[in-house]
């Protein structure tokens, strides 16, 4: 009776120990569902705003001041978006929960960056078309 | 039928590719969808049915009307591609027909 007890009490330890593993497994993979979306947030975000920033500098070319600002503007707000979901990971990893690493979301910030950088080029560009 | 998607590398845009599939799958549709770069879809000439721009190169909307003429092209949804939606994707690629 014990030893039937016993090998009774090793089923149950054994089901709760692969429960808990299954457990772990969908939560990686909920997180790592979500860690996609948020970077797919950052490069449809941050992808409009630099897209904008290059329309801004097209039509400034055309001579058309006011709707290259108006670009510039859009791109801004755009951009922000993206930012805010890229500054919200960087919190959460000073907090202590720290971001998986993934290819995408190098991609995601690559993408940040050179939307940054566009923005500054596109203001130049655009002060540039103006005096010539 | 066969939709090509377009972006900057073609990276993120193969991500929503295996969602689209997968939606096309589902929906027991016969589909082709692939992801390229501007640059290879210019050079591409397998049969193309509709082509869908990521929110990332809308400015290259013109230079790719230019480049494909006779081809329904649109740029995807921003929600829809911040999102991963696959099956609003497949929608928006099926309403251009």
């Amino acid at each position: 009776m014990a030893v039937l007890s016993g090998s009774i009490k090793n089923v149950v330890i054994s089901l709760f120990l692969i429960n808990k593993s299954i457990d772990n497994i969908n939560n990686r993979r909920k997180r790592m569902e979500q860690m996609e979306i948020i970077c797919f947030q950052i490069i449809a975000a941050v992808g409009v705003a630099r897209s904008s920033f290059i329309e801004a500098i097209q039509l400034a070319k055309k001579g058309q001041y006011e709707a290259a600002e108006k670009a510039m503007l859009d791109g801004e707000k755009t951009f922000i978006e993206g930012h805010h979901a890229h500054a919200k990971l960087v919190q959460e990893e000073a907090a202590g929960n720290k971001t998986e690493l993934s290819l995408l979301l190098v991609h995601a910030e690559d993408q940040l960056m050179s939307a940054e950088t566009f923005k500054i080029l596109a203001n130049e560009f655009i002060e540039l078309y103006k005096k010539i | 039928m066969n939709i090509l998607l377009i972006c900057n590398a073609g990276m993120s845009t193969s991500i929503l590719v295996k969602k689209m599939e997968a939606e096309a799958t589902n929906r027991s549709l016969d589909c082709k969808i692939w992801a390229l770069s501007t640059t290879e879809a210019k050079q591409q000439s397998d049969a193309i049915d509709v082509i869908l721009l990521g929110p990332q190169i809308k400015f290259a909307m013109n230079e790719m009307k230019e480049a494909f003429p006779n081809i329904p092209i649109d740029v995807i949804d921003r929600r829809v591609y911040g999102m991963v939606d696959g099956k609003g994707a497949l929608d928006q690629a099926l309403a251009l027909l």
